[in-house]
């Protein structure tokens, strides 16, 4: 069995704790306006023209973005950074696009990073069936967990999918005794009015449990936009802009009454 | 801490002062060298006067506000020339006086003392004459080729480091204990015993010396005193005066007397010669913990009076440009810098966590003088606090490239390996850029660095180089008619043990005239156990005595080597017929060849074994040539890994190489991968890095560029911490980390005027932004940021 992966992050600090190996797997159901790995989202290997310069002649190439490893692909990756992992208590990450989508070969990767004595996080939409996250929930440490809209309807608007289930899975997750970090984008004018945040306060407060570790505000940033070009996409992000530090800054005070420990960025 | 306005005027006037040539010592030194006195003086007692005869005569300086007195020359940054070991012409003058990067301006004056007295004399006299007459045709050939440097070509034999004793010791002493061994002479069986007493005779001279040149800043004081109306500074002046009769004739008791005591040595040693690396207080927090200690129990000391003093004591390092280098030695090392490097942290004696508060407040010096000399490193062990690494980040995040890491444990297997006793070895540290040394008890020189990419390139044409159009190398025979890669590998040893044979005859007859024209009384009254063995330091009387050849290049050689191992022989994508071709039209035409090479092959720096294992193999062959070779003066030859900035001048003498690089451009530094092939982050140069044996190198230099993402928060100062310490426990010896963003080094090049403060880290040392020449500052924006989001 192996999974489709478009990219691999060696000393990888921000996706859980620790020296980490990231591993970003292709295909995403969501479609995020602000997505800012646009290559995650189709399920399948993608072309693209990678133009490299070699004096002021340019050589241009079909790369492909998207690669399949199996399991023993993936322990050799974190073989090769384990004297870092161990020295950080560090680990593995799937993250994406949707590593759920790909449930069967997670789950066999997840397994046999357990087996090897790996710390293991899944860094989620939230978006899949009850009984997938179910069955991760014993080879999985830490779940990293994006909540972006509260409103059904705005949630449509923005990621192309109902949040119903997303949310769901949220409070069996917090039940399930495994560390939790919600990441929550800052998406200015998109799910930052005071409004929204308050309420996002409130169900953040109102469902806690132990497992909740840490809220991650992740400022919105335009790093990807570069990517859209390459790909073909149409970037429609073009006029928003990041959120000040001061905003956040705010923000970071504002989220620090559900109790836990909030941070900007991962 | 906040530095007091006394200091923060030293600093401005300190950075403010010109670098100049000063004619002083060189015209003290001719008028002693044409004196009846000198001619008929054996060489020690020669040198020994003269350094009398420069120390009773030399202007005595005493800047405005300053507690810790004395300079080299007759002002801040006014440097002297030894012209004993090299002589600069009219026209070495006038490029040290216009040269736009590292200049020395000289006057009319200074011109004048030049032509009048200091040429006609040493004129073919000096030691660079010497060195040159001596040396064969080979090795000159290979040298002017750029196979090799030769670092004692313009400056004496460095790296001394002072050590645990002349903290408490006091040049009273010494002369007792010259006396003893004086007295054990056996005259009856010691074939050597009549220049052992010569040589014992000069170290007493010596140190009568210091003790005079300490007792001159006093007078001077006191006269200062007497005309002072601030009652304040009067008490000061006073109170330098009697530290003055004090130190270094006792021991020192109090911090400000430690300062004082190290800094007459520091001028007295880089006052009899110019020795590389200047001088060194090594383990400072160590040395100055005990007396720190007394004064704070005993109420003595103020924290304000502490940071007083040691901003004091910073100030004079950079007030002492590294000496005026001229032609190869001003490109492998082109730099104020004079490579002072403090070592904070470190294991005890016992081998007990060395860490103590001084380390602490070191740290903090270091942070709020920030300015370039002296440079300072942290000593880390297994043992070491992550919060003492933390606090070193706070000051490497601000991207002023200080203080460097070290592995403790690293050195100390280095130097046990060498056969150093445990205490000796846990003693000691890294001096200049990364050199391991024995602090106090071990003379080891560098004696240049070696361009392993210029032998492949020699191996490449039958041992013919192109660029001086000569012969060089044995004829092993051209690239085509090596049918295998294991074939061009048998014959790039054999050229590698060729030149390192020039260049270690070179060595023994260079050692040589160091100990029979120039020894260095002063220096060997330091370094145990010169006094006792009756012998001089640049006569091998030291307790180790090491000589380095440094090997540049091994991320270049293993990118050129691992093309020619996956193109020609492995894949065969092109054949040696087009590869040369290429090469010879510097890839004018052949721009697929040099793509193929640049983005299609595997490189090191990756985590790859592939290009690795071709790195262990260069590095094996290296060490085979030096390492365990005899010196003339009793030591032993090993190797070490650092290029300073000579990976500079040894790519412009090399044409275009098999890894794509065009020809005449830089090499790769230490041991880091070539500019902007590693593409997978830190873990996986970490790892390439540390597949060579650190542990049978005399240091390893390993430079990391991050941008200051990286240092954002708690966090990732304990995910850098982890990558050190990861690092470490895979041996490896040294990291530095160069914290800055391409984007404000691009400006600073295009508006260095705004940017006069902007120091960087080079390669084993920090450097002004502004005084890197255009290439090396090219080759800093080039070097791989580390994308901080996907």
């Amino acid at each position: 069995m192996k999974g489709l992966i478009f990219s691999v992050k060696r000393y990888s600090i921000h996706d859980g704790p620790g020296i980490r190996v990231t591993f970003f797997m292709k295909g995403c159901p969501l479609n995020c306006m602000w997505c800012h790995n646009p290559e995650g989202i189709s399920p399948f290997p993608e072309n693209v023209i990678i133009s490299d310069k070699v004096g002021e002649r340019e050589f241009s190439n079909s790369k492909e973005v998207g690669k399949y490893y199996s399991v023993e692909n993936i322990l050799e990756i974190l073989e090769k950074e384990r004297v870092f992992i161990n020295q950080s208590k560090g680990g593995v990450t799937f993250s994406g696009g949707e590593p759920m989508l790909q449930f069967e070969f997670l789950f066999e990767a997840l397994k046999a990073c357990k087996e090897n004595g790996y710390h293991t996080a899944v860094d989620t939409s939230g978006y899949s069936s009850f009984e997938n996250y179910k069955s991760i929930i014993p080879v999985t440490d830490l779940f990293l967990f994006d909540i972006k809209h509260l409103d059904e309807a705005r949630h449509i608007e923005l990621t192309g999918v109902s949040n119903i289930g997303i949310l769901d899975n949220y409070r069996i997750l917090l039940n399930s005794g495994k560390d939790i970090m919600v990441r929550v984008p800052v998406i200015p004018g998109f799910n930052d009015d005071p409004d929204h945040l308050k309420k996002l306060k409130q169900f953040l407060l109102s469902t806690k449990t132990e497992s909740l570790k840490k809220i991650n505000l992740l400022p919105f940033h335009k790093i990807g936009s570069s990517k859209y070009k390459r790909f073909n996409i149409p970037y429609k992000m073009d006029n928003v802009e990041p959120p000040a530090k001061g905003r956040m800054q705010e923000l970071k005070e504002f989220f620090s009454e559900v109790g836990v420990k909030v941070k900007i960025g991962g | 801490m906040k530095i007091s306005a006394r200091v923060k005027q030293l600093r401005e006037l300190s950075l403010n002062a010109v670098e100049k040539i000063s004619a002083e010592r060189a015209l003290l030194m001719t008028q002693f060298y044409k004196s009846d006195e000198a001619r008929e003086l054996s060489a020690p007692l020669k040198r020994a006067k003269a350094f009398e005869y420069l120390l009773k005569n030399k202007k005595i300086c005493i800047n405005e506000g300053e507690l810790i007195v004395g300079e080299r020359g007759p002002a801040p940054k006014e440097t002297p020339t030894y012209p004993e070991i090299s002589l600069h012409s009219m026209i070495d003058l006038e490029i040290l006086n216009s040269r736009e990067k590292v200049f020395f301006r000289v006057d009319e004056e200074v011109k004048n003392i030049y032509e009048k007295e200091i040429i006609p004399f040493w004129k073919g006299k000096s030691n660079r004459d010497r060195i040159m007459n001596l040396m064969t045709h080979e090795w000159m050939n290979a040298y002017k080729a750029g196979l090799f440097t030769e670092f004692q070509e313009q400056r004496a034999p460095g790296h001394t480091v002072l050590g645990y004793k002349m903290f408490t010791t006091g040049f009273l002493k010494l002369k007792e204990e010259i006396k003893e061994s004086v007295s054990a002479l056996d005259f009856y069986i010691d074939t050597q015993a009549f220049e052992k007493f010569e040589e014992l005779k000069a170290m007493d001279i010596a140190c009568d010396t210091i003790i005079m040149y300490a007792n001159r800043h006093a007078d001077e004081l006191e006269k200062l005193a007497a005309n002072e109306k601030n009652s304040k500074r009067k008490n000061e002046l006073l109170k330098m005066a009697a530290v003055c009769r004090k130190v270094p004739a006792n021991a020192p008791e109090t911090v400000h007397e430690m300062l004082q005591h190290y800094w007459f040595i520091h001028q007295g040693v880089i006052t009899e010669l110019n020795p590389w690396d200047s001088f060194n207080p090594g383990r400072l927090d160590q040395h100055l913990y005990p007396v720190y200690k007394k004064e704070m129990e005993a109420g003595s000391l103020s924290t304000d009076e502490l940071y007083d003093l040691l901003g004091c004591f910073w100030v004079k390092f950079n007030n002492h440009p590294s000496p005026p280098k001229i032609g190869v030695t001003a490109s492998e090392s082109n730099t104020y810098t004079d490579f002072c490097l403090i070592n904070l942290g470190g294991v005890k004696p016992d081998g007990t966590d060395a860490v103590n508060e001084i380390s602490y407040i070191l740290l903090d010096v270091i942070k709020e003088m920030r300015i370039l000399q002296p440079g300072s490193m942290i000593q880390i062990s297994k043992k070491s606090p992550d919060r003492f690494i933390h606090k070193a980040l706070d000051i490497i995040r601000t991207g002023f490239g200080q203080p460097s890491c070290f592995n403790t444990d690293a050195i100390i297997q280095e130097m046990v390996r060498q056969g150093k006793s445990i205490v000796d070895a846990r003693n000691g540290g890294a001096s200049g850029c990364v050199e391991t040394g024995a602090f106090g008890t071990e003379a080891y020189w560098l004696t240049g660095y070696f361009n392993l990419p210029k032998v492949l390139e020699l191996t490449l044409n039958n041992g013919f180089d192109k660029r001086t159009n000569k012969l060089l190398g044995l004829e092993t025979g051209y690239a085509h008619e090596y049918k295998s890669f294991e074939d061009l590998m048998k014959a790039f040893k054999l050229q590698v043990n060729y030149f390192i044979d020039i260049k270690i005859r070179g060595n023994n007859v260079i050692e040589k005239t160091f100990a029979n024209w120039l020894p260095v009384p002063f220096l060997s009254l330091l370094v145990e156990d010169c006094i006792a063995s009756g012998k001089d330091y640049n006569g091998g009387g030291a307790r180790y005595n090491t000589s380095y050849i440094q090997g540049v290049g091994l991320g270049s050689i293993t990118d050129m080597l691992t093309s020619i191992r996956y193109n020609i022989y492995d894949n065969k994508k092109f054949g040696w017929e087009e590869l040369t071709k290429a090469l010879d039209a510097d890839f004018n035409g052949y721009e697929q060849v040099q793509y193929e090479m640049i983005y299609n092959t595997p490189k090191f720096g990756n985590d790859d074994d592939y290009a690795d294992q071709q790195a262990v193999a260069v590095f094996e062959i290296y060490y085979d040539a030096v390492n365990g070779r005899p010196t003339s003066r009793g030591g032993i030859h090993r190797i070490n890994m650092l290029p300073t900035t000579s990976h500079v001048y040894f790519g412009s003498v090399i044409g275009a190489t098999p890894d794509g690089r065009k020809a005449h451009k830089p090499l790769s530094e230490g041991i880091s991968p070539s500019q902007g092939v590693d593409k997978q982050g830190p873990t996986s140069v970490i790892k390439s890095a540390s597949k060579i044996d650190h542990l049978r190198t005399g240091g390893t230099l390993l430079n990391q560029k991050f941008s200051p993402q990286f240092f954002e928060d708690e966090d990732s100062y304990d995910c850098l911490t982890a990558l050190i310490r990861s690092y470490f426990s895979l041996d490896g010896h040294h990291i530095q980390f160069n914290v800055v963003n391409a984007e404000t080094l691009k400006d600073a090049q295009k508006h260095p005027e705004l940017y006069r403060d902007l120091i960087v880290r080079v390669a084993g040392y920090s450097d002004y932004f502004n005084d890197l020449g255009e290439d090396l500052q090219n080759e800093i924006i080039n070097r791989t940021e580390h994308e901080e989001v996907l």
